[in-house]
């Protein structure tokens, strides 16, 4: 291809050269070239390799949309060579190709495949590679390395850029930048709406800047922006989901909520389907007018332009009007020498045939001769009727498919209009409107009324204009219905000349044949749903956008079905191809972190993730910070704790509606354990309540269940109508528990509190001040050894972390405490218990008090559990053999599973291993033989129904 | 037996911590100490942070402001309410009472929560802007003008937010949040071209803003 001299409305500066690289090459380009179109002024005509067979493939669509121009920019695989500007510097690398572009040497798929071979015909995936099973590992190590489309960087740093969402509301998002959209945009604005406008391309104004208007276009585009549109250009809209438009411009990701949607994303004009249509030079008419006129390339040295209605005739003009020799012009209309242009063409001395279609491509490497002829119904060419003509330019138009995807995701339907041989929206979705060719309206001035009508109408549904404004809209809709679609000839599903050889495709993205359809009928895919997943038709980055309606079409003539029942496929998000990275935005994961948790990673901790919270695992040596606790003191934050303060006159009430036991009788100052239950009497949730006067009470959950816990709390106090308040303090107060023989005199040199265990025994709360820090602590031991949960407000949280860190207390983490809790057999909600756990499975019978008056959420359930022996129960065990087994492990009963492990540590304390599990009821007794099976081996546990450490709890009480 | 635990004030004797604090550090904060708090009065020059409040975005940490929160009926709340601080009200039966010397007598219960809700301020023509990195609350002046309040989602956790003045509003969170939510903002805040800010460039702004 070569340059022609300056274009009017070329996008490319000329006074601005620049250079980027092709497989290390130098290429000269200008400033607003994409890089397909400076590749090829460069000479070059394979842009890439097609997926399946390798086959070269030039520019298709020169609007970067199609697949057929693929590269790798800077290491980023999939970019469209036709959409994406160049940048001087940019380093452009083919993809899909090995050795390289110009001699591929998986191009073998192609010949092995050959014309109707078997070797990767239709659902090859499902026969070529079955047999024999044993060579499967080999078959997918092959398949894996040849699939996919370019590769990513190795590293992660290679592969990360920084993308973004931002959200933007509006009260009209109109998508797509053409003329129907630009002027929906404008009219909307004008009434005072406030309008975003998202298009495709690197600037608004859609095919008009390539046909002609690109002035008219670029004024239109500044009224909107004078009247207050934000134009988002080089974006996307990916999808519709339930107002809610993800448009993605670049490396951003905007999330657009609209009160009215108007669709003005266009129609895409569709290949013809015959023999080798897609060697290099086969383009389509609008994608070499395009390069004309944007990019000022001549696509060509000698054209044929083959075409079913208008749009393909006005190509051949505006390529002659560029200096390419137009050859002819094959026109599928009968009344093809009727039409408008005809005339033009004469002038130009251009060959117009009528009722003629392309019916195969030939050439080496690229277009070399067209052949045309007259065909059947079927597409077969009539007898003499075939003419080669020699081109090197073979520019096609199928007609044009309204690009409808985003209309039918917001729940439209689409319907076959049988004169213009085309799917239109039907019914559309209430806020949402269509403007210009997506819905039928074509010729340019009725693109412009009906996006007129569209942002009118989106703006006074919304609430501006008057009424004046409102009367003008019935005149408006007269006139846009007064004037006729389009008309354009259906071409055949597939034109051929009855010559054997040349593939035809349906979809180039995927590398599906006409054949291809025709397989999946003849083993039954005959549904166009079930043929797109057999065939894949469709499925490739274009999105369907070139393939859909050949598609349809070659079903069609496969089943004899017509083409309006063949229907459409369901249109999926997103519309276009893009990259995961934009769709993951920052890496920020929202996380918990307590107020002291500086100081724990100053210590060294290995800080994992508990809940949502990053809580320190351990500090370097578990075994030996547990040792620590019960040789002298620990401190841990237990901030994560989940924290509730319930307060009013009902206060009690409502909690002993909640819990089994009885919480309106704790005294003021005294702490009682509780656990939570579902309605079916299941354990979901554990804790101590803690009364701090008549009125009020402290309660404390599980660190994971603080916010289900809270939702069930508010939940039941809204629906009981109680006289009680509920805060939810759980990020507010940190919570240390100091813990060990050592722990009272410890706290004791910070408070002046009488820490006696006569005057502070286990299960009491005080009030007092640690280290000058309000304080409210509990006496209570997770931990089995004497301790304190002292809690203060979090702000001060750090201060007390350091107070008491500085009398000696050893830090100590989440593994440490858990081997501790386990030596008391203290139990882990959701660990230790499943959906399926009772208190009375769970040793925790003592606490369901069915006696009390109240009802309370569980009971219903817990009364019939109560007239039953439980199958199973939680009892604690040692291991004689010493070894530790994984928690999940199977407990066997007479060689069989009857339950499983759920906690098992090495303690430290008492050498020995220790667990927990579920085993039948008839072996939770003191000494009962179990087995475990863990990892391939059988080995003994013996049951302990009391804690391991201190089970009369004479510590804890000390 | 009290709530005291949970009150900070300047006579505690012990200077209270943000919890954005680890932020504001790493962010290279000045800090002073003001009624019993650890305040980030300023980062950079203060005329470089009135500038980044006045042409771009600024972002300071003001977990400092004292919280209250209020429960009762809506008769016992309006009684409740006083005539300084903000009064936000998340329902009829709920508010939120900040920087304020405290409510009115009345039967409704008071809790203080400033420990429980970190706290930011953003102001500048580009906080709208800001606020769309990580926030989906509509926050066009029609839809959420001076005055209206907006309890949400901020970075994907719960919290509240109220416009103040046109382009000043104060974001509130849960404290436990708040070193990941001085990230958030940060990084997109400094990709916008903002910077965090002390409380006086804050006030700089305010006072011209009135000017």
């Amino acid at each position: 291809m070569r340059r022609l001299p300056p274009q009017p409305g070329e996008r490319i500066d000329r006074s601005a050269p620049l250079s980027f690289t092709f497989d290390g090459d130098a290429i000269e380009a200008f400033a607003g070239d994409t890089i397909a179109s400076a590749l090829l002024a460069s000479g070059r005509s394979v842009l890439s390799r097609s997926f399946k067979y390798h086959r070269p493939r030039g520019e298709l669509c020169g609007c970067g949309q199609c697949a057929s121009s693929l590269v790798t920019v800077d290491g980023a695989p999939g970019v469209r060579a036709c959409g994406r500007p160049v940048t001087a510097g940019m380093v452009v690398e083919h993809q899909n190709a090995w050795p390289s572009l110009r001699f591929d040497a998986m191009r073998a798929t192609d010949k092995l495949g050959g014309v109707g071979g078997t070797f990767l015909q239709v659902g090859f995936y499902y026969k070529t590679f079955i047999r024999p099973r044993r060579m499967w590992p080999v078959y997918e190590r092959v398949l894996r390395h040849a699939a996919g489309l370019g590769k990513l960087p190795n590293r992660q740093e290679q592969r990360a850029w920084r993308t973004e969402y931002r959200r933007r509301h509006c009260d009209v998002l109109v998508i797509g930048g053409g003329i129907a959209g630009l002027t929906a945009a404008v009219h909307a604005a004008q009434l005072g709406a406030d309008v975003v406008l998202c298009d495709d391309d690197v600037e608004p104004g859609g095919v008009q800047l390539a046909e002609g208007g690109h002035e008219r276009m670029r004024e239109l585009a500044a009224r909107a922006r004078t009247a207050g549109v934000e134009i988002l250009s080089g974006a996307s809209a990916l999808g519709y989901f339930d107002g809610l438009v993800p448009v993605w411009q670049g490396d951003t990701l905007h999330q657009v909520r609209a009160r009215r949607h108007v669709a003005a994303t266009g129609a895409i004009e569709q290949p013809l389907v015959f023999p080798d249509n897609d060697l290099p030079g086969v383009m389509l008419a609008g994608g070499a007018r395009r390069l004309a006129a944007l990019y000022a390339l001549a696509p060509g040295a000698s054209a044929v332009v083959a075409s079913v209605d208008e749009r393909g005739v006005e190509a051949a003009l505006t390529l002659h009007a560029a200096g390419v020799r137009v050859a002819a012009v094959a026109d599928l209309r009968r009344d093809a020498a009727d039409c408008p242009a005809a005339g033009r063409l004469a002038e130009a001395g251009i060959p117009l045939h009528a009722e003629t279609t392309v019916v195969r491509a030939e050439g080496r490497r690229g277009v070399e001769r067209a052949v045309l002829a007259r065909v059947d119904r079927t597409g077969l060419a009539l007898p003499d009727s075939a003419q080669q003509l020699e081109c090197d330019l073979l520019a096609v138009s199928g007609g044009a498919v309204p690009a409808s995807s985003l209309l039918l995701q917001a729940g439209g339907r689409s319907r076959y209009d049988v004169a213009t041989g085309r799917f239109l929206p039907g019914e559309l979705p209430e806020g949402v409107h269509a403007a210009g060719a997506v819905a039928g309206h074509d010729e340019l001035g009725a693109a412009e009324l009906s996006g007129e009508l569209a942002g009118i109408e989106a703006a006074l549904a919304l609430g501006f204009g008057g009424e004046a404004v409102r009367r003008e809209l019935a005149e408006r809709r007269a006139r846009l219905e007064a004037r006729p679609l389009t008309p354009c000839a259906a071409p055949p599903a597939h034109a051929r000349d009855g010559r054997r050889g040349g593939k035809a495709f349906v979809d180039l993205d995927e590398d599906v044949t006409v054949k291809d359809v025709e397989q999946a009928v003849a083993e039954g895919y005959d549904s166009i749903e079930l043929s797109k997943r057999y065939t894949t038709a469709t499925m490739g980055p274009s999105q369907g956008r070139f393939s859909q309606l050949p598609a349809v079409r070659a079903l069609a003539a496969a089943t004899g079905m017509p083409v309006g029942e063949i229907g459409l496929t369901t249109a999926r998000p997103p519309w276009t191809t893009v990259a995961l990275g934009v769709l993951a935005g920052r890496p920020f994961e929202p996380a918990k972190r307590s107020s002291i948790h500086a100081r724990h990673r100053a210590l060294g901790a290995t800080v994992k993730w508990a809940g949502d919270w990053r809580r320190a695992y351990d500090y370097g040596d578990a075994a030996a910070e547990a040792l620590a606790v019960q040789t002298t003191v620990g401190l841990i934050d237990v901030s994560t704790l989940g924290k509730l303060i319930v307060r009013g006159p009902d206060a009690g009430e409502l909690l002993d509606r909640l819990y089994p036991n009885t919480m309106s009788s704790i005294k003021p100052g005294r702490i009682r354990y509780g656990v939570l239950l579902s309605d079916a009497g299941r354990i979901t949730d554990d804790g101590t309540v803690c009364r701090l006067d008549d009125e009020t009470f402290y309660v404390t959950t599980t660190s994971s269940g603080a916010a289900a816990v809270e939702q069930w709390f508010s939940w039941w106090l809204a629906d009981w109508d109680l006289d009680a308040h509920l805060t939810d303090v759980t990020q507010g107060v940190s919570a240390l528990n100091l813990a060990g023989p050592e722990a009272r005199a410890l706290l004791g040199r910070l408070t002046e509190l009488d820490l006696s265990n006569e005057a502070f025994p286990y299960l009491d709360a005080q009030h007092t001040t640690v280290a000058g820090i309000p304080c409210l602590l509990l006496r209570i031991g997770f931990v089995g050894e004497v301790g304190y949960e002292i809690h203060c407000a979090s702000a001060h949280g750090e201060r007390l972390w350091d107070a008491l860190a500085a009398e000696g207390a050893r830090p100590f983490g989440l593994e440490p405490q858990r081997i501790l809790r386990l030596q008391k057999q203290h139990i882990l909600v959701g660990q230790d218990t499943d959906s399926e756990s009772t208190p009375y499975g769970a040793a925790l019978s003592w606490i369901v008090k069915l006696e009390k008056p109240q009802q309370f959420i569980g009971r219903w359930a817990l009364e019939h559990a109560a007239q039953r022996t439980a199958a199973t129960a939680l009892v604690g065990f040692t291991v004689p053999s010493g070894r530790v087994p994984t928690e999940g492990a199977v407990v066997l009963h007479d060689g069989k599973p009857a339950g499983q492990v759920t906690s098992a540590r090495r303690s430290p304390k008492l050498n020995q291993a220790i667990g927990m599990a579920w085993v039948p009821a008839a072996q939770a007794v003191d000494d009962a033989r179990i087995h475990i099976s863990d990892v391939g081996s059988t080995f003994e546990a013996r049951v302990t129904t009391k804690p391991f450490y201190d089970p009369e709890g004479a510590v804890l009480r000390s | 037996m009290s709530l005291d635990f949970l009150t900070l004030g300047s006579d505690a004797g012990v200077v209270a911590k943000s919890p954005l604090a680890a932020g504001t550090a790493a962010a290279g904060a000045t800090y002073a100490v003001r009624d019993g708090w650890e305040v980030a009065t300023r980062f950079a020059e203060p005329r470089v942070e009135a500038l980044a409040c006045r042409e771009r975005v600024g972002w300071a940490d003001v977990s400092h402001l004292r919280k209250l929160e209020l429960q009762g009926t809506p008769e016992q709340l309006v009684a409740a309410k006083p005539d300084d601080g903000l009064w936000l009200q998340v329902t009829p039966e709920r508010a939120l009472l900040i920087d304020s010397a405290g409510p009115r007598e009345s039967a409704a219960h008071v809790l203080d929560v400033t420990s429980q809700l970190g706290a930011l301020r953003i102001a500048g023509p580009l906080a709208r802007e800001l606020f769309a990195r990580f926030c989906a609350l509509d926050l066009r002046p029609g839809s959420t003008p001076p005055g209206a309040f907006r309890p949400g989602s901020v970075a994907r956790t719960p919290g509240y937010l109220l416009c103040e003045a046109p382009d000043r509003y104060l974001v509130l969170f849960g404290a436990a949040y708040g070193a990941y939510v001085w990230e958030v903002v940060s990084d997109a805040g400094l990709h916008l071209g903002g910077r965090p800010v002390g409380v006086d460039a804050l006030v700089a702004q305010e006072a011209a803003s009135h000017a």
